[in-house]
């Protein structure tokens, strides 16, 4: 069982990510590029998601410790390794978090006006950070004993997470030939929700001004939660998996959110691309629960003091201690309303295109000849150039740094591949591809591909897959 | 240009289908030791010299209270062993004693310290450190004490007056004890 529970959290600790979907960024052959820029060139008449399977993007990393960094077996005392490796090698700014998104429904057609794109849908989508409580750990794992002063840092609890269906309806609108733009709107409808980053306090122990020694801790922390009553009493029977459903069809927490993007050409061959994703909140108001553990108190062991002892002679040393503590430092319940603020990300990119010109698949006539009007519009065999991608974190913004290659096979089939760093992996090599089989598109994107050398020594791991029915409408 | 699309897709198949997992050993877990040591004040007892006055060679204080840390049982399952730290000061002008007593929840004695004589100031500072587990004593005494009694003596007379500005008697305490997580 032991085993079992290491098992699970190491996974989750070796599985943390970024969120980043560097591959399907300025993919314009896959519908669900515009997920991640509105304002992506959409040469489609119309597009249907094949339901639930549309789109799925599973990401996770670590920028701390793999399960091969401790159980790897070499020879070496799983104390040493977990002493050097996790105790003392990892950092408050090390991280532990993972992302996944299912689309459940999601289409796209060109309005009359052939300029604008329309596309909507809904998905689900599951988000959680945590940062590595050093303090904590190195207190579990030390104790404070002769560490006199050593201010244990609280503030090292820094997590969150959340679990919420997005219904979203997003435009595409070719301003000119050069610039297209693109926004998104977003309800947010929030299923579970954990957040604790704004801990501050210490403990720590000092000489006493009475007794030996004073051990002191002084704590504003919180954790609000929304939720997790209904799982609780699904876990316990009392309640149905329908209630958490309708936490996800607007029976929960509700938020409004917005993305922003645009493609704009430089010239004929050379792109600039832009995108800011989730920006928007959520409003927790259904089923809170919040804990609170503010305040601070110095204890010096059971005082005894006299002749007031004398005089009190029936006092309970060791219970008005703790009332003491308890009342200077209460530990709190509350369902006080919340907001969270989604993890903005931003995307940037700029793409050099080569080669051959690729036709037109469809009866949007881009006109594709150098001199004609439209040729800025051109797709080409071969692009390469680089992106960026930061994400808002607890921490601070997180930024990851590609370069990309996207090689063209006709219409029928599209490669790219890129290499991305970032805080998790310095040599992270993906690669996706798009093929088109008929109206049928499939695609598919993996990540950090040289770890599957040795998966259990990968600090991270993503990928994407997806079908749709895609029409160009009549030539 | 093709073989170069075509040579990405193949190197990517090749990575997937050739993913592997060198040999991990989830048993070295079982090996895993974690034992931090906590350390903190545990008694502070102090009493002036009018109040040893009020009992001339006799008991000046006799107190029994619950002392409840110890037999906690997030601490009485995991202590693997443990040092308690006594030090006495005394300032006053009288000759003193005073005993701790260790008693389990029905009130049998466990153990008992006794602190005798403190002598009348001047005097150094009396420590002294009774070792818990290994070859100390037993840690049955710590994780079976719910109440502590303490009884201090006043081996002089009243009379006597200390030249110290603020004569007292102190005694401090400490623990310092190993408790196994792991």
């Amino acid at each position: 069982m032991h085993n079992i529970l290491l098992i699970l959290v190491l996974g989750v600790c070796n599985f943390v990510l970024s969120q980043n979907k560097q591959i399907l960024y300025d993919f314009s052959e896959i519908p669900q590029s515009l997920m991640v820029n509105p304002g992506t060139e959409a040469d489609f008449q119309w597009y249907s998601g094949v339901p639930m399977l549309s789109g799925t993007s599973f990401q996770a990393g670590s920028s701390g410790i793999s399960v091969n960094d401790l159980f790897a077996n070499d020879g070496l005392d799983i104390n040493d390794k977990f002493r050097d490796r996790v105790i003392n090698g990892m950092s408050p700014k090390d991280d532990l978090s993972g992302n996944y998104q299912i689309e459940l429904i999601n289409a796209g057609y060109r309005g009359k006006n052939t300029d604008n794109f329309y596309s909507f849908g809904i998905y689900n989508e599951g988000d959680a950070i945590g940062y590595w409580f050093q303090d904590y750990a190195l207190l579990g794992y030390e104790g404070n004993a002769d560490k006199l002063n050593k201010r244990f840092d609280l503030g090292d609890l820094k997590t969150r997470g959340e679990i919420l269906n997005v219904f979203h309806f997003g435009v595409s609108k070719k301003i000119d030939n050069k610039l297209t733009l693109g926004l998104r709107g977003k309800l947010y409808s929030g299923i579970l929700d954990f957040t604790s980053t704004k801990n501050k306090g210490y403990f720590v122990t000092n000489e006493g001004q009475n007794n030996v020694l004073a051990n002191t801790i002084n704590a504003d922390m919180e954790l609000r939660s929304s939720g997790f009553v209904v799982f609780d009493a699904v876990n316990k029977k009392g309640g149905s998996t329908g209630d958490i459903i309708k936490r996800g069809f607007f029976g929960g927490d509700l938020g409004l959110g917005l993305d922003f993007g645009f493609t704009y050409h430089l010239n004929e061959q050379t792109v600039v691309t832009a995108s800011i994703l989730d920006l928007g909140f959520i409003y927790h108001s259904t089923d809170v629960l919040n804990y609170a553990l503010k305040g601070s108190a110095t204890v010096e062991g059971v005082e005894i003091i006299l002749p007031d002892a004398i005089n009190n002679g029936d006092t309970d040393f060791w219970q008005d201690l703790i009332d003491e503590v308890e009342e200077l430092v209460p530990f709190e319940e509350n369902n006080k309303n919340y907001i969270t603020f989604r993890p903005t990300k931003l995307y940037g990119s700029l793409r050099y295109n080569f080669g051959e010109k690729i036709e037109s698949k469809g009866s949007l006539d881009c006109n594709c000849n150098v001199s004609g009007g439209n040729s800025y519009r051109a797709k080409y065999a071969n692009s390469i150039g680089g992106q960026l991608y930061v994400i808002n974190r607890p921490r601070g913004p997180q930024a990851a740094l590609s370069a990309f290659y996207l090689r063209r096979l006709g219409n029928v089939m599209a490669i790219k591949a890129a290499y991305t760093i970032d805080k998790y992996s310095f040599t992270n090599l993906g690669v996706g591809l798009s093929m088109q089989v008929g109206p049928v598109n499939l695609y598919f994107m993996a990540d950090n591909l040289l770890a599957y050398q040795n998966v259990a020594a990968s600090n991270y791991a993503s990928f994407q897959l997806g079908i749709n029915i895609i029409s160009w409408g009549k030539k | 240009m093709k073989k170069i699309g075509l040579f990405c897709v193949l190197f990517a198949l090749m990575l997937i289908g050739h993913s592997c997992i060198e040999e991990q050993d989830f048993g070295q877990y079982d090996d895993l030791s974690v034992i931090p040591k906590f350390e903190s004040s545990i008694i502070y007892i102090e009493a002036t010299e009018e109040v040893i006055n009020l009992a001339p060679n006799t008991t000046f204080y006799s107190q029994e209270f619950d002392f409840n840390p110890f037999s906690e049982s997030v601490f009485a399952d995991r202590v693997v062993d443990g040092v308690i730290t006594y030090e006495l000061e005394n300032t006053t002008s009288k000759d003193l004693d005073i005993k701790l007593e260790f008693l389990d929840e029905s009130g049998v004695i466990l153990d008992t310290e006794i602190f005798s004589p403190i002598y009348k100031a001047p005097s150094a500072v009396l420590k002294r450190e009774v070792v818990y587990g290994n070859t100390g004593e037993s840690l049955d005494i710590i994780i079976n004490t719910s109440k502590i009694r303490v009884t201090a003596n006043n081996l002089s007379d009243n009379s006597s007056v200390s030249t110290q500005p603020e004569p007292l008697i102190v005694l401090k305490s400490s623990g310092k004890f190993s408790v196994r997580v792991k």
